[in-house]
C-alpha cells in the first residue's frame, strides 16, 4: 500500500513537471491564462458587490455572507482549474482520436491516468485572489477556530464532489462522437454550483441537490462554516460522492466495452 | 460573376448548416445550453431577491419587468452572441487555411458563409424560445415595431461578435491558443454589457466609462428596444456601433495581411 502512494506520488510530481516544463514555453499563454482567472474572479465578486449596493440582504444573507459563498466557491474552481479541468477536455480528445488506447496501456489506474494527468500552472500561481477573498471575509464574519480548521478540507469535500460528478457526466464522451458539448455542459453546472442552494426553488432545486447534487458543492459546506449544526448536508455530500463513485465504476467498463479505439 | 459568387456562398452555407446539425446534441449543449443555463440562475436569483425580500423595486425594475429583462436578454444572447469561431484557430495553427490561400473562395467567406448559416440556426432556435414564452406566459404583450427594431439591432450586434470572434481567431498566426481570448471577451462582455445585471444597476462613474465602448450595446441596448423602453438616441445606437464594426473590420484587415507574413503552413 505504501508502495503504491509512493509510486503514485512519483507519477503526479513527473506530471507536474512536465505541465510547468510546457507551461513555460508559452510564456504569453501563461500570461493570458491568468488574467482571464482574474478577470473572471472580478466579475463574479464585481457582481455580487453591485448587487448589494441595492439589496440590503438576499435571502437570510448579508454582503459578508453571501461574497463568503462565492470566495468559497472561487477556493474550490480555483484548485479545479489547477488540477483538473484541463483532463477533461484532453479525455474528450483522447476518446475521439484513438489516444485512450495508450493510456489504458499504461501500468497505472487508467482513471488517475486519465483524470489527474494535466495541470494548469498558470491558475495554480494565481491563488491570491480567491483564497485572500475567502480569508477575509472569513474574519470579517469572526469564524470560530472550528470553521478555519475545517475550512480548507471542506474546499477539498467541494472539489472532490464537482469532479466525481464531471467525471460520471463524461463517461457519456464514449457515446457522443462529439464531446465538446459535454465539456460545455460540465461548465454549466459549475455556473449552477457558484449560487448558494437557497436562490433555487421547486423542481429546480430538487433535481440539482437530489438527483444532479451541484448545489451540494458550496452550499453544504458554508451552511456548516456559518452554522456548525448544520452538518447535515456534508454527510449528504458523502453520500452524493459514495453513489458517484458506484456509477463511475458502472459506467467506466460500459463504457470502454463502447470504446471503439479510433484508428487503431 | 456576380450569380457564379452567389452560388459558392449558397453552396457554403447549405454544407456549413449540414455540418452544424450533423451533431445536433454536441450544437445543443454548445450553443444553446450555456445561453439557457445562465437565463436559469438570474431567473433564480432575481425571483429569489425579489420573493425573498419583499423588495417592489429595484433601480426602477420590479420582478416581472426583470424577469422580462432577464427573457429578453436570453433572446439577445442567443441571436448575437452564440457564434465562437473555435475552428478558426485551428485552421490557421494546422495550416489548414493553406488551400483557402488558392481557392476561387477566400478564407473570409469561407467563413463569413459558415456564420450566416449559424445565424440562420440561432433564427429558428430563437423562434422556438419565444414561442416557448409566450405559451407559459412569461411574456404577454408584443410590440412588433420593437421586436422587429430589436432583431435587426441584435442581428448587427451579432456581427460585431462575429467580427470580434474572427479577429481573435486571427491570434493563432501569434499564439498557440486562443481560446484564452475568447473567454476573456466573453466575461468582460457578460459583466459589462448588462448581461448578468441591468446596467441601471452599476455605479453610475462605471457607466460614464462604459458609453464609450461597445459593451453597453451588446445586451442592455437590444434588450432595451424588444422591451420598448430604450430611452437613449437610437440612432446615436447606431451610429457607434456601426463604428466599432468598422474599426473592428480595419483590424481583422490588418491582422490578416500581418498575420500571413507569419504563417507557415504546418504540414505542407
Amino acid at each position: 500500500m505504501l508502495r503504491e502512494i509512493r509510486h503514485y506520488t512519483g507519477v503526479y510530481l513527473r506530471f507536474m513537471s512536465t505541465c510547468f516544463a510546457a507551461a513555460s514555453t508559452y510564456r504569453l499563454h501563461f500570461m493570458l491564462l491568468i488574467i482571464m482567472d482574474q478577470l473572471f474572479y472580478l466579475s463574479m465578486l464585481g457582481s455580487v458587490d453591485f448587487l448589494y449596493n441595492n439589496v440590503p440582504k438576499i435571502g437570510d444573507w448579508g454582503r459578508d455572507r453571501f461574497m463568503f459563498f462565492v470566495a468559497f466557491s472561487l477556493a474550490i474552481d480555483h484548485l479545479h482549474m489547477s488540477f483538473i479541468s484541463e483532463s477533461f477536455w484532453e479525455f474528450s480528445y483522447d476518446i475521439r482520436t484513438g489516444k485512450l488506447d495508450f493510456i489504458l496501456l499504461r501500468p497505472l489506474n487508467t482513471l488517475f491516468s486519465v483524470f489527474a494527468r494535466q495541470i494548469r500552472p498558470a491558475t495554480l500561481v494565481n491563488f491570491v485572489t480567491p483564497w485572500g477573498v475567502l480569508i477575509y471575509f472569513g474574519l470579517r464574519l469572526s469564524l470560530d477556530v472550528w470553521a478555519w480548521v475545517s475550512m480548507f478540507p471542506l474546499v477539498i469535500l467541494g472539489l472532490l464532489l464537482l469532479t466525481s460528478i464531471e467525471i460520471l457526466l463524461s463517461m457519456l464522451m464514449f457515446w457522443t462522437v462529439e464531446s465538446m458539448g459535454i465539456n460545455f455542459l460540465r461548465i454549466q453546472l459549475q455556473t449552477i454550483s457558484r449560487w448558494p442552494d437557497f436562490i433555487y426553488q421547486g423542481f429546480a432545486k430538487r433535481f440539482f441537490t437530489l438527483v444532479m447534487p451541484v448545489l451540494l458543492i458550496g452550499s453544504a459546506p458554508v451552511y456548516f462554516l456559518l452554522d456548525h449544526s448544520r452538518w447535515a448536508g456534508l454527510i449528504a455530500m458523502g453520500a452524493a460522492l459514495l453513489m458517484s463513485w458506484l456509477l463511475i465504476a458502472f459506467f467506466w467498463r460500459l463504457g470502454l466495452k463502447a470504446y471503439e479505439s479510433a484508428s487503431s | 460573376m456576380a450569380s457564379a459568387q452567389l452560388a459558392k456562398w449558397w453552396a457554403t452555407i447549405r454544407i456549413s448548416w449540414n455540418k452544424q446539425l450533423s451533431y445536433k446534441l454536441n450544437f445543443l449543449l454548445l450553443v444553446i445550453g450555456p445561453s439557457v443555463v445562465f437565463f436559469f440562475v438570474k431567473y433564480s436569483l432575481w425571483t429569489a431577491i425579489f420573493r425573498l425580500e419583499g423588495i417592489g423595486k429595484i433601480q426602477g425594475y420590479d420582478l416581472s419587468n426583470m424577469l422580462r429583462y432577464q427573457i429578453w436578454s436570453l433572446i439577445v444572447a442567443l441571436v448575437a452572441q452564440g457564434y465562437n469561431s473555435m475552428n478558426l484557430a485551428e485552421d490557421i495553427r494546422m495550416g489548414r487555411i493553406s488551400a483557402y490561400l488558392i481557392y476561387p473562395f477566400d478564407f473570409w467567406s469561407f467563413q463569413t458563409a459558415g456564420f450566416i448559416s449559424f445565424q440562420g440556426l440561432q433564427l429558428v432556435t430563437v423562434s422556438v424560445t419565444l414561442l416557448f414564452m409566450f405559451g407559459l406566459g412569461f411574456l404577454q404583450h408584443l410590440h412588433v415595431p420593437d421586436l422587429l427594431s430589436g432583431l435587426a439591432f441584435s442581428l448587427v450586434v451579432s456581427f460585431f461578435w462575429y467580427q470580434v470572434s474572427y479577429l481573435i481567431g486571427l491570434a493563432a498566426f501569434w499564439l498557440e491558443e486562443t481560446w484564452v481570448l475568447r473567454v476573456m471577451f466573453i466575461t468582460i462582455s457578460q459583466f459589462f454589457s448588462g448581461a448578468i445585471l441591468p446596467l441601471e444597476v452599476y455605479p453610475k462613474y462605471l457607466l460614464n466609462i462604459l458609453a464609450w465602448t461597445p459593451f453597453p450595446y451588446l445586451t442592455y441596448t437590444p434588450v432595451k428596444i424588444f422591451m420598448g423602453e430604450y430611452t437613449g438616441s437610437l440612432s446615436q445606437a447606431w451610429i457607434t456601433l456601426l463604428a466599432w464594426m468598422v474599426v473592428v473590420g480595419l483590424l481583422n484587415r490588418l491582422v490578416w495581411q500581418r498575420g500571413l507574413r507569419l504563417y507557415t503552413a504546418a504540414g505542407m
